[in-house]
């Protein structure tokens, strides 16, 4: 039995052992390494109460045997190997289940309040514990979309994008549990499939089915914008449709050949959709300009960024979800490619906590946890839901959410993500 | 240069040395000269060699020291030679040769004594000592010089006058001979070969007798090249050097050529080419290759030790192999005959199978091949045409993505609405629904009331309404799936005013505004025929619909609707056969009319047939024209895909047989070069089929992928198939109640 050099190291001050190198097995798995730190561990400290480690080899994830594992990545086993070890992530178990009365079509989370689009033409507020809070009916079509503005006290800001083409941006107090659409915006002339609101809060960005995008303003006013209405359009007709005050975009953006799936706020400045067209592109806020362009090989239905490592995640039709540096100028580099669904990617997100992890929803029904130091396979597969996963979302406290065709909202939690959060 | 400077050096010791000898030798042979003075012809020739020698030693730095012998042997040879030619001459001359020599020895001899008495070499007598003066300066004088001891020599007395000289000469029968030697003033009577001299001399010819002045001539210096080098002088440095005198003659004919002065002579072979002919132009090549294709007859095999009439032991037959030798078949034997042994020759009997082997041979050469034959090698992998790989092809759908559940009765139809968001069907349970192709969420369902047999969507982008046809009905639906402003222009197109003068065809069809819960339902028109309607389809302006009432009996088959002016007409008078399928040319005004066994293309502006397709097989079920216009596939019942390029002929182009079962519904992309066919056998067939803008080149046909999914019901798998505008996406709806989309 062959024997390797190496040197255990974590970052976590609760788990430090001796900086020494140990032999150890060469055909050693995750399990087998994980005792040896529970040993080790126990001989310093008496107390110790037996953990289940993850180790990482040259920021990989170690899978398979350690000897197989280095063979494949190309790592000599004559010298000392640095193994990384973190405290492994227990599966994530679903906690809540909310039923709606329809498919779900999109959630945002918040770390108090939940809110959910669905197909029955409505939003609904839920509190993270599972309880029905709100629902906020106004749309005459399926709601497509959900996005919070603003969480400041008893009084929050949402919007809703729905199918009928309008935007409706609610005020909802929490305290009297009362809502109220300040704005009706209109513009788009194809179902609006998508919002996102900036990060200040003051503006928000619309992907529609009519090839646009459209800038908003979130801030609610009591003046409503001068729309010019089709002359035969009867008067009273418009007035009973209204809700709210209408509101006209700042900005449209147009470039995209179809519809777009999918945008998203890089920061206050940039705004990042993707769309049927095969393409991923980035627009200057300021002048409305395009800025690059990536393109893939298949229809993208969403995107994720994350602030932490900087990646853009995309989910698209041919099953796989990519990685890109929205950054590179020209060309499209996929940084790697996660590969494990087995139909559409429709929902993607990162980790707001993590730099390094990702859930992913897809039309095979699966919820997947994705840690990108382990892109050959999911962390997890979270299969509780029986049908279509339209969407995903995680907040910041580390809960993971996902709502699909069969009605249900599930919340997921995991332990060692918690205590992340905590430490 | 050193080796031959040691050469040389080599060379001048070896001649000293060589001269020591001779030295040496020569005392000796003056020593033994005193007792040998026995004069034969050896000594003589001793004595001559001993000469040459000394001749050759003369020669050392000469450079010529190699001749030198060489000539010393010639000259030996031509002795030797001389011997043969004329002996007599030769003995004289020898003897004259050894006098000589002798006189020449006995003078060696007495060199000391006097040298000059008999010096035979001076010619004249030196009787008169007065030189060479001319003898007219003693004209007054009584001498004419002085003799060798220094008396006068006088002259003789001339007293005869004119008359003794007369009578002398008349009398003298020597007169004309004599002549007055002046040095003496002597009369010498001339002897006769002194006469016969004075004649040759005067004659011009050579004073010897002997001197063969036509002797053949040796020439050493000919153009031919010698074994060995008449002399061992090294080249000269000028051979080696390019002459500048050539250069300039050379240059010179160089320019005078460049400038035209001088013409270069015209090939005179040019004119040998009309002159002669070549015998063998017209001598078939074929024939020489059959000579030099020839095969010789095979050859009798030599007889081996089995046909020796004693043969080793061992090559006789053992029991067993006799035995096999009886039973195989006489065409399996390895040999005709079994070897057999004889103490001798003359016990062989005769040969029992001469006259059978004979004819054998002859058999053989009779039959055997004369020539070879030229046999064309073809692999059977090369015959099959070079196609690209599928992988290459894509984008092309691959795998199922959706499944669209919520019909009970099997989906006869299906249409994507032209911006790709929305898809109608409608199905046997009496209902048109509506999905959001990216989520197969159905947000519509509108029951009609009757078996839907086609959907179609109006494939205007600026209107959104979508054909019906069920039972004897056409209806026309607003989904209201679209902008606002889309919906209403689609309405302003359905409530234009109606037409108020009759038009042909209007007792035939009946339109009619919808109301109440239809209204509701977005069911705006209804277009009542006589017969049941299998099939509506759109053109691509939008406004005008075509349905087919299929119907053996009757010309009433096909009628276009015009539906912002809401009339009908009938197009054809005559039956020409079940209609199938109808189609309208995406660009042109053109009609496609699929009946059971042909397409036939109608002009609509003229009003004529333009073409006629015969499809090859039993009964068409499908058909759809390619968005550039020029290319048809039709599906059959008995299993077949059609292509037709209606450039190239009326005859499919390419017959694909890949479906097991009835073909239902045929395809093209309106983007991507693809195509589809559906059938019972459930499955779909997606090929790729690249158009060419050349119109030489034919368009590229290749099978990519057969998707799978539909369950088959009551026998029948896909009933119809359609593609996704924009994405290399297609939809299917089945006998299983479901539509599924394939990305």
């Amino acid at each position: 039995m062959s024997q390797l050099q190496a040197r255990f190291f974590t970052e976590n001050k609760k788990y430090v052992v001796d900086d020494v190198p140990f032999s150890i097995p060469a055909a050693s798995e995750v399990q087998d390494l994980s005792n040896v730190i529970n040993k080790l561990l126990e001989a310093k400290n008496a107390s110790h109460t037996t953990v289940e480690f993850d180790f990482l080899v040259r920021g990989l994830f170690l899978r398979t045997q350690l000897s197989s594992h280095m063979e494949t990545e190309g790592i000599s086993t004559e010298d000392v190997v640095e193994i990384e070890y973190v405290e492994r992530l227990t599966a994530p178990e679903p906690e809540e289940c909310m039923m709606h009365d329809d498919w779900i079509s999109s959630v945002a989370a918040d770390s108090e309040w939940i809110l959910t689009g669905s197909y029955d033409k409505t939003a609904r507020i839920w509190s993270v514990e599972g309880k029905a809070v709100m629902t906020v009916a106004g749309h005459s079509d399926v709601v497509k979309d959900v996005a919070w503005v603003k969480r400041d006290g008893l009084t929050s800001l949402l919007l809703t994008a729905s199918l009928d083409q309008t935007l409706l941006l609610w005020e909802w107090n929490s305290e009297r549990n009362k809502v109220k659409a300040r704005h009706c915006c209109r513009g788009h002339t194809g179902s609006v499939d998508t919002v996102a609101t900036d990060p200040t809060g003051s503006k928000f960005c619309s992907g529609s089915w009519d090839k646009m995008l459209k800038i908003w303003s979130a801030v609610p006013t009591d003046e409503a914008d001068e729309v010019e209405e089709p002359g035969d359009r009867p008067r009273k007709k418009q007035k009973t449709q209204q809700l709210g005050l209408t509101r006209t975009p700042l900005m449209t953006l147009s470039g995209h050949n179809e519809a777009v799936s999918s945008v998203l706020w890089c920061d206050s400045e940039e705004v990042c959709s993707a769309s049927w067209d095969h393409t991923i592109r980035m627009w200057d806020v300021e002048t409305g300009e395009m800025k690059t362009t990536l393109t893939g090989s298949k229809v993208f239905n969403c995107i994720s960024y994350s602030p932490l490592c900087r990646r853009l995640a995309s989910g698209s039709t041919d099953r796989h979800i990519r990685l890109w540096d929205p950054r590179t100028k020209d060309g499209s580099l996929v940084l790697l490619s996660l590969t494990s669904h087995t139909g559409w990617v429709t929902a993607v997100k990162w980790a707001p906590s993590h730099e390094h992890q990702l859930v992913s929803g897809s039309l095979d029904n699966l919820v997947k946890l994705w840690d990108t130091r382990s892109c050959k396979a999911p962390l997890y597969d979270l299969a509780a839901h029986e049908d279509k996963v339209f969407c995903v979302d995680w907040t910041e406290s580390g809960l993971m959410l996902s709502g699909g065709a069969d009605n249900k909202l599930y919340t997921y939690r995991s332990s060692a993500c918690q205590m992340d959060v905590g430490a | 240069m050193e080796e031959s400077s040691k050469r040389s050096e080599q060379r001048k010791e070896m001649e000293k040395e060589r001269k020591k000898g001779e030295k040496k030798r020569r005392k000796e042979e003056e020593e033994e000269e005193e007792e040998i003075l026995i004069f034969n012809h050896k000594s003589a020739e001793k004595e001559k060699e001993d000469e040459d020698l000394s001749d050759s030693e003369d020669s050392v730095f000469s450079g010529l020291e190699d001749s030198g012998s060489d000539s010393e042997d010639d000259d030996d040879d031509d002795e030797d030679l001389k011997v043969d030619q004329n002996l007599s001459q030769q003995v004289k001359k020898e003897e004259e040769d050894v006098q000589s020599s002798l006189k020449k020895k006995d003078e060696e001899e007495e060199v000391k004594r006097d040298e000059y008495e008999h010096d035979s070499s001076d010619e004249e007598d030196i009787r008169n000592t007065v030189g060479n003066i001319p003898m007219e300066w003693y004209k007054d004088f009584p001498h004419i010089g002085y003799d060798l001891d220094g008396k006068k020599i006088y002259k003789p007395i001339r007293n005869k006058d004119e008359l003794d000289d007369f009578l002398d000469k008349m009398e003298n029968p020597d007169y004309w001979r004599t002549v007055q030697d002046k040095q003496t003033g002597s009369d010498v009577v001339l002897s006769d070969e002194q006469v016969e001299l004075v004649k040759r001399l005067q004659r011009g010819q050579f004073g010897d007798v002997n001197f063969n002045e036509y002797q053949p001539q040796v020439e050493f210096f000919t153009q031919e090249v010698m074994l060995h080098p008449v002399t061992n002088r090294p080249a000269d440095k000028r051979s080696f050097i390019p002459s500048l005198l050539e250069k300039d003659k050379v240059s010179k004919l160089v320019h005078a050529i460049k400038m035209g002065w001088i013409k270069p002579r015209r090939d005179s072979r040019d004119d040998s080419r009309g002159r002669y002919y070549d015998l063998w132009a017209s001598e078939d090549t074929s024939n020489l290759a059959r000579h030099r294709m020839h095969l010789p007859a095979p050859k009798i095999p030599l007889p081996g030790h089995h046909e020796s009439y004693n043969p080793p032991p061992e090559y006789l037959f053992t029991d067993e192999e006799r035995a096999l030798w009886e039973q195989q078949d006489p065409v399996d034997r390895k040999f005709p005959f079994v070897p057999r042994s004889f103490s001798s020759l003359r016990l062989v009997p005769a040969f029992p199978r001469f006259i059978h082997e004979r004819f054998e041979r002859c058999l053989d050469l009779y039959l055997c091949p004369r020539q070879r034959k030229m046999r064309v090698n073809v692999n059977p992998e090369d015959l099959i045409p070079k196609l690209p790989k599928p992988k290459d092809l894509q984008p092309f759908p691959t795998t199922q993505s959706l499944v669209y559940r919520g019909h009970s009765g099997l989906v006869r139809s299906i249409s994507v609405s032209p911006s790709g968001q929305w898809l109608a069907s409608g199905s046997d349970d009496g209902s048109v629904r509506f999905w959001e192709i990216c989520s197969s969420r159905c947000l519509k369902t509108v029951q009609v009331g009757g078996a839907v047999k086609s959907v179609a969507w109006n494939p205007n982008p600026s209107v959104c309404l979508l054909a019906v046809a069920l039972d004897s009905a056409v209806l026309i639906l607003s989904p209201a799936l679209a902008d606002r402003q889309v919906v209403l222009s689609s309405d302003r197109l359905l409530s234009a005013p109606q037409e108020a003068e009759p038009i042909e065809g209007d007792g035939l069809v009946n339109w009619s505004d919808t109301e109440g819960e239809e209204l509701n339902q977005g069911i705006r028109l209804k277009i009542q025929h006589p017969k049941a309607v299998q099939q509506v389809a759109w053109h691509t302006k939008g406004d005008y619909l075509a349905s087919v009432m299929p119907d053996h009996s009757s010309h009433l088959q096909v009628l276009i609707h015009q539906v912002s002016r809401r009339r009908s007409q009938n197009p054809f008078r005559k039956n020409k056969g079940l209609v199938q399928s109808v189609s309208f040319h995406p660009i042109r005004p053109y009609f496609f009319v699929a009946t059971q066994r042909s397409v036939r293309i109608y002009n609509l502006v003229k009003q004529d047939l333009t073409k006629k397709l015969h499809a090859n097989s039993k009964w068409i079920s499908s058909m759809a024209v390619h968005p550039g216009g020029d290319h048809v596939i039709c599906g059959s019942y008995d299993c077949k895909l059609s292509w037709f390029d209606l450039d190239l002929s009326t005859k499919p182009y390419r017959m694909l047989r890949h479906h097991r079962k009835a073909v239902r519904s045929v395809a093209y992309h309106r983007l991507y070069p693809l195509f589809a066919s559906a059938a019972d056998d459930g499955s779909i067939i997606v090929c790729h089929g690249t158009v060419y803008n050349d119109l030489l080149q034919n368009p590229l046909i290749v099978p990519v992928k057969v998707l799978r999914g539909h369950v088959i019901t009551h026998e029948l798998g896909v009933l119809d198939v359609t593609f996704h505008p924009t994405q290399p996406w297609i939809f299917s709806s089945g006998a299983d109640a479901t539509i599924r989309l394939f990305t």
